[in-house]
């Protein structure tokens, strides 16, 4: 087998699935689904076989997709580790939430349309992690922008859902622009969009400082719409009106992370000013979106700020300077999100689209294996060891304490109290206690296609912190020098972070306890939500996700729309009326006043006639 | 008899063959439009094809060929057509235009006989007007086209402000052409008595060599570019655009929009900026801020409208805006962005006027309040709205994302328009998304109200409609996916022209070397750097 052809197969496979699927069969849904589950299995089968043959080490090749001047645009594929973790990610977590989606969409009416656009969505994905220039990974950046706008508006006719796929790609749109103009100006140093060249052309970097900070903060912006960063965040809660899956493979463990891959993909080029502004845009979204999950009521809206929250803990350890920290949080966390997005799937299936966590409860005994295994992505989301959240949850906050800025390791901190606080009070209410609605007591197990990825998925929370995640990317990071370690077994692995950095550990472990003991004084009984009485207008604000939505509406989106009624005002008034109304008028009136001179008397013919010829007589004669 | 002299002939004869067929016979009528504009289609694509093979003459035109008898010797006229890389990707698209627009005009039920041959002298005309090597027939050929527009308008138009709409459109254009017509007449008498022709390579290649008086050029250039910018809605001269297409029936839309709206660019492009580099280069910068007037100030129109194909008009309008930034740039990328966004903007105006149309065929309407839903029912309709709107705002997979992203890197390079292109990507990337989506939103999406009027007439397009939509569509997908087929052709030719409309020729050591090569020409006044 040639090794080289496996990752144009592995890319373009499900593109030919998603064409197929509209061409030819969208008429056959079993048809449909196999091709495009078919597509992502055998991906994530060749990315295996790539590694086992080809190993980790960094190749590159590409062929020219267009050349004008300058302008030269090149279609290629990298490997390196990071890019071949994150497409075993893409592939796996994406193989499995396929198969989930095929019993989730089961008797939906756009059902191969669905499967059509997932393998649109897994081509695209696949092309940003493939990318080996900045134009292809901004190509593919939009592409996964399209294939979230067409699987959040799924269902279309929900206003909710069309309304919400709108905002979302124009939210990503305003990312974008800031991220064209930062590959704008990079492109105009370098005369070059591949990131090896940038990466060299850029050590001799002669130009002001703050230059390249600008452009650095302009790439950033790419990753802020996209991973939904502060001030950019208000679009993926509102994502959450696509179907379940679409939240767990797209907005939970995939796209939404591609901001952070970015990131890390091009790390070179941020100098230590923009790290700066990076790690705080982090740390506040990390802090805002956990603050908004305590007050939420829908499940899956839960876990979309949690999502925002945890992504705002990997811009930071970027931002903090780790790459390898928040790499290795964004492979836990897309195996535990997606675990938690199709366990909440799952409950959703089996209470008839019921998404109110206060109309759930009682599950334990009805949903035997939904409930374990949501209780073990919570863990890991929480950071519990020997769960894998922990271990990367760990990094990060070893990255803070490393990078000496103790005000991010208190928020992380923070957070992670947070973050338990909102798990279990989601998980008690839930999935405990008695069943608090009519729909939650008939609620049965799922069939075996849905809770199967279930299994699989929570095999790989439990185990993703240990099997060497964190050392793979850190010899990419880091260099060779950390290469050499050696493997170390499992038991050292259990315990490395207690001795390597106790501070870290035990700091996110106590704030585990917390966490988890003020949710159980609050919500193992509950009926209602206690907290909106204790904390009055907090709640309020939390619950009404501190009304970014309200603010953004009256101001920026008025300003644009203000804008646009005054262009129109202009162009219905100004120039089709006033110019274009006086040139009108103006030919009228005069075509009036000429008229005038055309009375049909005849003598007055006569006599302009007779003065005609005097006047060409003296003309021609007299002068 | 060259393939070019084919493609200009066939759709002309057969105009002047339905003008014998008595009009009771409809069927015949359609059928022989559609046929025509298919085979026209087919031997542009054997054409395009075959362009890189073919052998080129010595001014690197293609396929050349003449009508004898056609034209005037004594005044240096020649019907004589020919093909480069700039008017390659423009026959073909425009003859793909063409087809499906006649596929589209199923709507017509009056006057058939009419309509079919005015829509096939359109076509002849405009696909003859690109292919032009004679700047008469570059001239003529486009009034051959554009007065059946105006026609097509008053009598099978609909809405209220059909007849407001017929004047606006005929005075407006008439009187950018007769600025152009002006203009280009005026490039005629800049040659010495003895050599004056209408061929444009000789044109060119002799005010390649003895540069034009800067006077003429001032004089001259302005007329070109507001001439030919009236005739492609330069800002502030675009009001008849929106209003124009929005009463214009599909098929005439899709054309005028999608093809005919081009040739005042390809004017731009072809006589202007090689002819007069200095005026050239003086009027860049003000382009290069009207084309902001297109992509901001039109985009927030489109932005604010209640009818679909008045926000289609609009759009429209605002891309042109695009080409505009790319003409400015006056350098190879930029330049060749242009060329590529007026291919990707025919077949994309034509498909949202031949969208449009089939949505009012329906539906009775396109105030966009009153519909609704339409993609529960409309399918393949709502499927092609989407990637139009998707298009529309320059999304990769389309061709209308290279043309803009190339015009944006090229325009990036001069330093004096950076601020105009950050302006014009937030023209591109967010008001071209708030309006396309508002129209799909709107339009195709949210519930289905079952009882509107028109209900019971909303189905899917059957599978011989869907010929023309997936016909455009394919072709923005391949010239999306494969942008080379269009590039490597455009490219020398872009070179060519950019080096011409950018020589600085101040020295004034070598001017009078030049002049005395030929005998006889004015004499070429010493100028300093062109920029007023």
């Amino acid at each position: 087998m040639n090794l080289e052809a496996l990752p144009w197969l592995i890319l373009f496979l499900p593109l030919l699935a998603a064409g197929i699927i509209t061409l030819f069969t969208l008429h056959h849904q079993a048809v449909s689904a196999t091709l495009s589950i078919g597509a992502i299995c055998a991906g994530f089968v060749l990315t295996l076989a790539l590694i086992k043959f080809g190993g980790w080490d960094a190749r590159e090749v590409s062929v020219h997709w267009l050349a004008v001047g300058g302008f030269n645009v090149n279609f290629g594929l990298k490997l390196d580790a990071l890019s071949l973790m994150m497409l075993l990610i893409v592939t796996g977590v994406g193989s499995v939430i396929h198969i989930f989606a095929y019993g989730y969409m089961r008797g939906d009416s756009g059902f191969s349309r669905f499967f059509a656009c997932m393998s649109l969505f897994t081509f695209s994905m696949l092309g940003i992690v493939l990318a080996t220039d900045f134009l292809q990974l901004f190509i593919a950046w939009e592409l996964v922008g399209l294939s979230s706008y067409l699987l959040i508006g799924f269902w279309f006719e929900k206003p909710s859902a069309a309304d919400a796929a709108k905002k979302a790609f124009i939210t990503n749109r305003l990312g974008d622009f800031g991220f064209i103009l930062g590959i704008l100006t990079l492109w105009f140093w370098c005369s070059s969009l591949n990131f090896t060249d940038i990466s060299h052309g850029l050590v001799d970097w002669k130009g002001p400082h703050w230059f390249l900070t600008g452009a650095g903060l302009l790439i950033f912006c790419g990753a802020v719409g996209k991973s939904a960063q502060f001030p950019l965040h208000v679009w993926l809660p509102d994502a959450m009106e696509g179907p379940t899956p679409v939240s767990a493979l797209i907005h939970a463990a995939t796209m939404v992370a591609a901001g952070v891959y970015m990131l890390c993909r091009v790390f070179f080029i941020f100098t230590p000013e923009a790290l700066t502004v990076i790690a705080w845009i982090g740390g506040f979204t990390a802090l805002l979106a956990a603050l908004i999950a305590v007050q939420q009521n829908d499940i899956k809206r839960i876990l979309a700020y949690s999502t925002l929250s945890q992504l705002g803990y990997m811009v930071m350890a970027v931002g903090l300077g780790g790459p390898t920290p928040a790499m290795f949080h964004l492979t836990t966390h897309a195996f535990f999100k997606a675990l938690l997005f199709l366990g909440a799937g799952s409950v959703i299936i089996a209470l008839h689209h019921e998404q109110d966590i206060w109309k759930m409860g009682g599950l334990r005994k009805k949903m035997p294996v939904t409930f374990w295994t949501f209780l073990v992505a919570t863990l890991a989301l929480c950071g519990v060891p020997p769960f894998s959240g922990f271990y990367s949850k760990d990094a990060i906050l070893a990255q803070a304490l490393h990078a000496h800025n103790y005000a991010l390791f208190a928020i992380a901190a923070f957070v992670a109290v947070l973050t338990t606080f909102y798990m279990f009070r989601l998980f008690f209410v839930a999935f405990l206690g008695e069943p608090k609605a009519s729909a939650a007591e008939h609620a049965h197990e799922s069939p075996g296609v849905m809770i199967w990825p279930l299994r699989i998925l929570a095999v790989a929370s439990i185990v993703g912190g240990l099997i060497g995640i964190s050392e793979l990317f850190n010899s990419l990071f880091v260099g060779a020098a950390a290469e050499n370690a050696g493997p170390a077994n499992v038991f050292t692995q259990l315990i490395e972070p207690f001795q390597h950095t106790p501070v870290a550990a035990f700091g996110g472990l106590i704030a585990v306890v917390i966490g988890f003991l003020a949710a159980k004084a609050l919500y193992t009984k509950a009926k209602n939500d206690p907290l909106p009485a204790k904390l009055g207008a907090l709640s309020r604000a939390m619950a009404n996700r501190f009304y970014f939505d309200e603010i953004y509406k009256a101001t920026v989106i008025r300003l644009h729309d203000t804008i646009a009624a005054i262009a129109d005002w202009i162009d219905r008034w100004i120039v089709e009326g006033f110019c274009i109304g006086l040139v009108r008028g103006g030919t009228d009136l005069t075509g009036r006043a000429l008229r005038l001179v055309q009375t049909g008397n005849l003598q007055t013919y006569a006599f302009l006639f007779v003065l005609g010829v005097a006047v060409v007589l003296w003309f021609v004669l007299g002068r | 008899m060259t393939i070019l002299t084919l493609i200009f002939l066939l759709p002309i004869l057969a105009a002047i063959a339905l003008a014998f067929v008595p009009r009771n016979f409809a069927v015949i009528m359609r059928a022989v439009a559609v046929g025509v504009t298919f085979v026209t289609m087919l031997l542009a694509v054997q054409m395009f094809w075959q362009f890189n093979g073919a052998p080129a003459d010595e001014h690197g035109y293609k396929f050349v060929g003449t009508i004898p008898g056609l034209g005037a010797e004594s005044l240096g006229i020649a019907c004589k057509f020919g093909v480069d890389g700039l008017n390659v990707g423009l026959v073909l698209m425009g003859a793909i235009v063409a087809f499906a627009a006649a596929c589209c005009a199923f709507e017509i039920q009056s006057r058939e006989k009419e309509f079919y041959l005015l829509l096939l002298t359109m076509t002849g005309g405009i696909l003859g007007a690109f292919m032009s090597l004679d700047l008469f027939f570059f001239y003529f050929l486009h009034e051959l086209a554009l007065v059946p527009t105006f026609i097509m308008i008053g009598v099978w138009g609909r809405g209220e402000r059909r007849n407001y709409a017929t004047f606006q459109i005929t005075l407006y254009l008439s009187f950018g052409a007769l600025l152009a017509l002006i203009g280009l007449i005026a490039l005629y008498l800049q040659m010495p008595a003895d050599a004056r022709t209408f061929a444009i390579p000789a044109l060119t290649q002799y005010f390649a060599a003895h540069t034009m008086a800067l006077g003429a050029q001032n004089f001259i250039f302005p007329l070109l570019l507001f001439g030919f910018g009236i005739l492609v809605s330069l800002w502030p001269f675009h009001s008849w655009a929106a209003l124009g297409y929005s009463s214009a029936p599909s098929a005439t839309a899709m054309l005028h929009a999608g093809v005919l709206k081009k040739f005042g660019l390809y004017g731009l492009i072809r006589v202007a900026l090689p002819m007069m580099p200095e005026a050239t280069q003086g009027w860049m910068t003000l382009l290069a801020w009207l084309c902001l007037g297109n992509i901001l100030y039109v985009g927030w129109v489109a932005i604010r409208q209640k009818d679909l194909n008045l926000l289609y008009g609009n759009s429209s309008v605002a891309h042109m805006g695009f080409v505009f930034l790319g003409i400015a740039s006056l350098n190879l990328v930029g330049v060749t962005g242009a060329v590529l966004i007026m291919v990707a903007h025919g077949f994309l105006a034509a498909l949202t006027f031949g969208l449009s149309g089939f949505i009012y065929h329906h539906t009775g309407t396109l105030v966009m309040c009153e519909l609704g839903g339409l993609a529960r029912r409309m399918r393949f309709i709502g499927t092609a709205f989407v990637m139009a709107a998707m298009a529309g705002c320059g999304l990769p997979g389309f061709l209308n994302f290279w043309g803009e992203i190339t015009v944006f890197f090229g325009a990036w390079t001069e330093p004096a328009l950076r601020a105009v292109v950050v302006l014009a990507i937030w023209g591109a990337l967010i008001i071209g998304a708030v309006y396309m989506l508002r129209a799909v939103r709107t339009v195709m999406h949210g519930p289905s109200d079952e009882a509107r009027a028109y209900a019971p007439n909303v189905a899917d397009a059957t599978l011989w409609r869907k010929l023309p939509y997936a016909l455009l569509i394919a072709s923005l997908l391949v010239f999306g996916f494969f942008p080379r087929l269009l590039t490597e052709k455009i490219k020398p030719v872009t070179e060519q022209i950019v080096s011409l409309a950018t020589a600085v020729r101040t020295a004034p050591d070598s001017a009078p070397a030049i002049i005395a090569e030929v005998p006889g020409a004015p004499a070429a006044p010493l100028r300093t750097a062109a920029n007023p």
